[in-house]
C-alpha cells in the first residue's frame, strides 16, 4: 500500500493503530501475570510460606504500575470510536456499543474496585479478601479482553446482528453475538499469548536475579512459575489455538488467508512459505522455500484441499497492506516456534534443577522477553490489517468509517500529541518499573517503615505501605 | 423505552460528575489545603481507593450511548474533537500523577505530581464545564446532525456558528470550578482530619457561598440563552420537583457544615450536583443536542437512538452490572472506612 496522505481514513488508522498498539503493551502483562499472583497467593494461603507471599508483594508493584499505564492509555480507545470513526459508530454502535458498554459496566468495575485492594491492601484486607482481591482482577482483566474480543470479533465476522430500518445495524440475539465462534477461538488465542508474556517477564526477572546473585529464593520460585507456565502457554498459543484461528480465517476469510500466505494462484497442495518475498506487482512470491501441501492441510484438513489464491478475488476485496501484512504472520509464526523450544529446554533444565547453573540460557531468558510483546503486536497486525479493507467484515468498508467533519490536520495534530504523551508515559513507566526490578522482593512484611518525605530516603524505593486510615 | 434510556444515561453522567466530581474539587485544592508533604499523601490517601472506580462511570456512559444512542455519539465526539482530546490528555495525567506521584520517596518528585495533578483536576473540571454550557446553549449542528465547532468564533454570540467558548460557556466553566470545588472541600472535611480538615473546612464553607450568587447569575444567563426552552422547563413538573430536590440539598448541606455534621453535609453536597444536573437534563429531554443553527436540526433521543431490540437487550444486563458494580464498591469503602489521618510511615496513596 502507497499511503494516500490526503486521505483522512489513513490518519485516523495511523492514529488508532498507534494507540491500541501502545496500549495492548501493558494489558498484556497484566492479564499474564494476574495468574501467577493468584496462584502465588492461594499457595501463600494453603501452605503458609511467606515466599509466596513476598513474591506477590513484589510483582503486585509491577502490576500496578503496568495497571496505572493500561487504563490511562485504553480511556482515549473507547472516544476514539466516536472522534475518529463516527461513521463506524453511527453504522454500528447498536451492535458494537453493547459489548464496549459491557465491558466498562461487567470488566472495569470489579477490576478498578480491586486493584488498590490487591496493590496496597493486603494488611487491611486479611490474606482471605486479599487473595480474592487478587481472583478478581484477574477475572476482570480477562472478562474485559473477552468483551473487546467479541467486539473485535464481530468486526471480523458479524453474527448475531440485522439490518434497520435506517440502514444501520441492531443487535438481533445477544446470545450467538456474545458466542461468536471467531471470539472464543480469538480469546483463547489471545489469552494465552498474554500469559505467554507474563511468563517471559516473570521467567526473564529471575533469570536476572540469578546471573547477579541476589534474591536466590524469590528468582528459583519465578524462574520455576516462569518456564512451567511458558511452556504451556507457548504450546497452547501455537496449537491448538493458533491453528484454529487460522483454520476461521480460512473459513470465513479466505482472501486473507491466501494474503498472508502470500499466494496469488488457487489450487490443491497448496505450501506453506517458510520463506519469500510477496511481490504484488508481478503477483508472484519471490524466492521461495516452501513446505507442499501444508496450507491445505492446515486449513482445511487434507493435502488435496484447494486453498484459493488472491487471483480468484477481484483486487478491491485484497487486504491494502499485503506485505505488511505477509511478514507480520510469518515472524509471528516464527517467534512463536522459538518460544515453544525457548522453553522446552529451560522446563526441562529447570525441572532437573540444572537450569540455574546453565548461564548461556539464564542470559538467552532474562534477554528474551521483549519478543512475546512483539509477537503479540505482530499477532494483532495480522488481524487487523487481515480485516482490511473492511471495518465490519463484508459489511462495512473501512473508507466509509471514519469521521468526515474532522480534518486530517486535526487528526494529524491529536497523532502528535499522543506520541509525545505516551513517550514520555513509555520513559516513566521504564524508569519505575526499573526501579522495582533493581530493588528486589522485600524479604520483610508489608509494613516499612520510613520517615516521612526524608530526603535522606530518596534512593530507597518506596515500600508503599498503608495504616494511613485511623 | 427510549425515555427510560435517556434517564439511565443521565443517571450515568451524573454519578460521574458526582463521584469524580469530588476527586477533581480535591485535586484543585491540593495545594492550598494540603501544604507539607505528608498532608499531601494524606489527601492522596482520602480519594485514593475508589478513583478508578468513579472514573470508570465515564467508560460506562461513553459505552453505553455508543450502545443506545450511536448517533448522539458519532456526532458530538467527532464534533468536540480537540475538546474531547484535551480532556482525555487531562484525565491521562491526572491518573497518572495519582499513581505515580506517591512511588518515590523524594520531595522534588511528589512536588513536581502534586502540582501536575492540581492543574489536571482544575482543567477537567473547567472542561468539563465547558462542555455543560456547551450542552446547555447547542452546538452548530447541521440539518444531517454533524457539527465542527471551533474553539472561538464571536465571544458575545451565542445563537448560529458558535465556537466552544462564549460568555456563556466560560461562565458555565467557572460555575463548575467554583462548586466541584466546593464539593471537593466538603468530602475532604468528611474524610481527613487534622490541619487538612480544618482548611478544607473554611474552603467549603467560602466556595459554597460563592455558589448561591453564581448560581443565580447562571439561572438567569440560561434563562436568556435558551429563552426558546423557558416555557417548557416551567411547564415541566421534573423540572421543578428538581428545583425542590436543589433547595432541600442546600438545606441538609449549608446546616450540615454549620453543625459539623459531615456527612449530613457531604450528602446534601451530592444532591445539590445531581438535582442540578438532573434539572438541566430534563428541561432538556426530548432533545439530546440543541443545535444553534435552527430547533429543527436539533438531536433527540429519538432520533439518534440505536433499534428497539438493541435498547430491549441493553435493559436486561445493564441493571445486572449496575447492582454489581455498586456492591464492589459498597464492599471497597466499607474496607476503608472513616478518616485519614497525616501518614507517619508512608508515601503511598492508601
Amino acid at each position: 500500500m502507497s499511503p494516500n496522505l490526503s486521505d483522512p481514513a489513513f490518519w485516523s488508522r495511523l492514529q488508532f493503530g498507534f494507540t491500541v498498539t501502545y496500549h495492548y503493551l501493558f494489558p498484556q502483562l497484566t492479564m499474564g501475570l494476574a495468574w501467577f499472583l493468584v496462584w502465588w497467593k492461594w499457595q501463600a494461603l494453603r501452605t503458609g510460606e511467606d515466599r509466596y507471599n513476598q513474591a506477590v508483594r513484589f510483582w503486585a508493584k509491577i502490576f500496578g504500575v503496568n495497571f496505572a499505564v493500561g487504563v490511562v492509555t485504553g480511556i482515549p480507545m473507547e472516544f476514539q470510536f466516536g472522534t475518529n470513526w463516527a461513521g463506524f459508530s453511527k453504522y454500528a454502535g447498536g451492535v458494537v456499543g453493547q459489548t464496549l458498554a459491557m465491558e466498562g459496566m461487567f470488566a472495569f468495575f470489579l477490576e478498578s474496585a480491586f486493584i488498590g485492594a490487591l496493590i496496597w491492601g493486603e494488611k487491611r484486607l486479611g490474606p482471605r479478601y486479599h487473595f480474592l482481591a487478587a481472583l478478581a482482577v484477574a477475572l476482570g482483566s480477562w472478562l474485559s479482553a473477552y468483551f473487546i474480543l467479541v467486539t473485535n470479533a464481530f468486526m471480523q465476522y458479524p453474527v448475531g446482528h440485522r439490518l434497520e430500518a435506517d440502514g444501520t445495524l441492531g443487535i438481533a440475539s445477544l446470545s450467538s453475538y456474545l458466542m461468536n465462534p471467531w471470539a472464543l477461538v480469538q480469546f483463547a488465542h489471545n489469552q494465552t499469548a498474554a500469559l505467554v508474556t507474563g511468563s517471559f517477564v516473570v521467567a526473564g526477572v529471575g533469570a536476572f536475579y540469578i546471573l547477579r546473585g541476589l534474591h536466590p529464593t524469590q528468582a528459583r520460585l519465578y524462574l520455576r512459575a516462569g518456564t512451567c507456565i511458558g511452556l504451556i502457554a507457548s504450546v497452547l498459543v501455537a496449537f491448538p489455538t493458533g491453528d484454529q484461528q487460522a483454520k476461521m480465517v480460512g473459513r470465513h476469510q479466505p482472501v486473507t488467508l491466501a494474503a498472508m500466505e502470500g499466494r496469488f494462484e488457487s489450487g490443491p497442495m497448496a505450501g506453506v512459505a517458510l520463506i519469500g518475498q510477496p511481490n504484488v506487482a508481478a503477483r508472484r512470491l519471490d524466492n521461495p522455500i516452501v513446505i507442499p501441501g501444508a496450507l491445505s492441510f492446515l486449513a482445511y484438513g487434507h493435502f488435496g484441499s484447494n486453498v484459493r489464491g488472491l487471483e480468484e478475488f477481484p483486487r478491491e476485496m485484497w487486504p491494502d497492506n499485503l506485505e505488511l501484512l505477509y511478514y507480520s504472520f510469518h515472524l509471528m509464526i516464527t517467534l512463536g516456534t522459538l518460544f515453544i523450544l525457548l522453553m522446552a529446554v529451560a522446563a526441562f533444565l529447570s525441572w532437573r534443577g540444572r537450569l540455574e547453573s546453565c548461564k548461556w540460557l539464564l542470559w538467552v531468558l532474562m534477554l528474551a522477553f521483549p519478543f512475546p510483546y512483539i509477537a503479540n503486536t505482530l499477532g494483532w497486525m495480522t488481524a487487523e490489517l487481515g480485516r482490511q479493507p473492511w471495518l465490519v467484515y463484508g459489511l462495512f468498508r473501512t473508507s466509509d468509517g471514519y469521521s468526515k467533519v474532522v480534518s486530517n490536520g486535526a487528526t494529524i495534530f491529536t497523532l502528535i500529541g499522543f506520541v509525545g504523551l505516551y513517550f514520555a508515559l513509555g520513559l516513566l513507566f521504564l524508569y519505575l518499573t526499573g526501579r522495582e526490578i533493581a530493588h528486589g522482593p522485600d524479604v520483610a512484611g508489608p509494613v516499612r517503615t520510613e520517615t516521612a518525605g526524608g530526603p535522606e530516603n530518596s534512593h530507597l524505593v518506596a515500600g508503599r505501605s498503608e495504616g494511613m486510615h485511623v | 423505552m427510549i425515555a427510560t434510556w435517556f434517564a439511565i444515561a443521565g443517571l450515568m453522567l451524573i454519578l460521574y460528575a458526582v463521584l469524580d466530581g469530588r476527586n477533581f474539587g480535591a485535586g484543585m485544592l491540593h495545594l492550598l489545603v494540603a501544604r507539607t508533604p505528608a498532608e499531601r499523601r494524606q489527601l492522596i490517601a482520602a480519594i485514593g481507593p475508589l478513583w478508578s472506580w468513579h472514573e470508570v462511570w465515564l467508560l460506562g456512559f461513553g459505552g453505553t450511548v455508543l450502545a443506545v444512542f450511536p448517533k448522539l455519539l458519532a456526532s458530538a465526539f467527532a464534533g468536540y474533537y480537540l475538546a474531547l482530546f484535551l480532556i482525555l490528555w487531562c484525565l491521562l495525567l491526572r491518573g497518572i500523577a495519582l499513581e505515580v506521584g506517591g512511588h518515590i520517596n523524594d520531595r522534588m518528585w511528589q512536588a513536581f505530581w502534586d502540582h501536575v495533578f492540581a492543574l489536571a483536576n482544575l482543567l477537567l473540571a473547567v472542561l468539563f464545564g465547558v462542555a455543560a454550557g456547551n450542552l446547555a446553549r447547542g452546538v452548530p449542528l447541521e440539518p444531517d446532525g454533524t457539527f465542527s465547532m471551533a474553539f472561538f468564533t464571536n465571544f458575545f454570540r451565542t445563537s448560529g456558528y458558535v465556537g466552544l467558548l462564549d460568555w456563556y460557556t466560560v461562565s458555565v466553566a467557572v460555575f463548575a470550578a467554583v462548586i466541584l470545588a466546593g464539593h471537593g472541600a466538603t468530602y475532604l472535611t468528611l474524610k481527613t482530619e487534622g490541619p487538612v480538615h480544618d482548611r478544607a473546612s473554611t474552603w467549603a464553607k467560602r466556595l459554597w457561598m460563592a455558589v448561591v450568587p453564581l448560581f443565580l447569575v447562571i439561572s438567569v444567563e440560561t434563562a436568556m440563552v435558551r429563552q426558546d426552552q423557558l416555557g417548557n422547563a416551567i411547564r415541566n413538573p421534573l423540572c421543578w420537583l428538581g428545583l425542590a430536590g436543589i433547595a432541600a440539598a442546600a438545606a441538609a448541606l449549608v446546616s450540615g457544615l454549620k453543625e459539623r455534621r459531615e456527612r449530613r453535609a457531604f450528602l446534601g453536597s451530592n444532591f445539590v450536583l445531581a438535582s442540578l444536573l438532573a434539572t438541566g437534563a430534563a428541561a432538556l429531554f426530548p432533545v439530546v443536542l440543541p443545535s444553534t443553527l435552527a430547533p429543527e436540526y436539533s438531536l433527540t433521543a429519538h432520533s439518534v437512538a440505536a433499534g428497539r431490540a438493541s435498547l430491549a437487550i441493553a435493559a436486561i444486563w445493564w441493571p445486572i452490572a449496575f447492582v454489581m458494580a455498586v456492591a464492589y464498591s459498597v464492599f471497597i469503602s466499607q474496607r476503608y472506612a472513616g478518616k485519614v489521618a497525616v501518614p507517619r510511615d508512608s508515601q503511598g496513596f492508601y
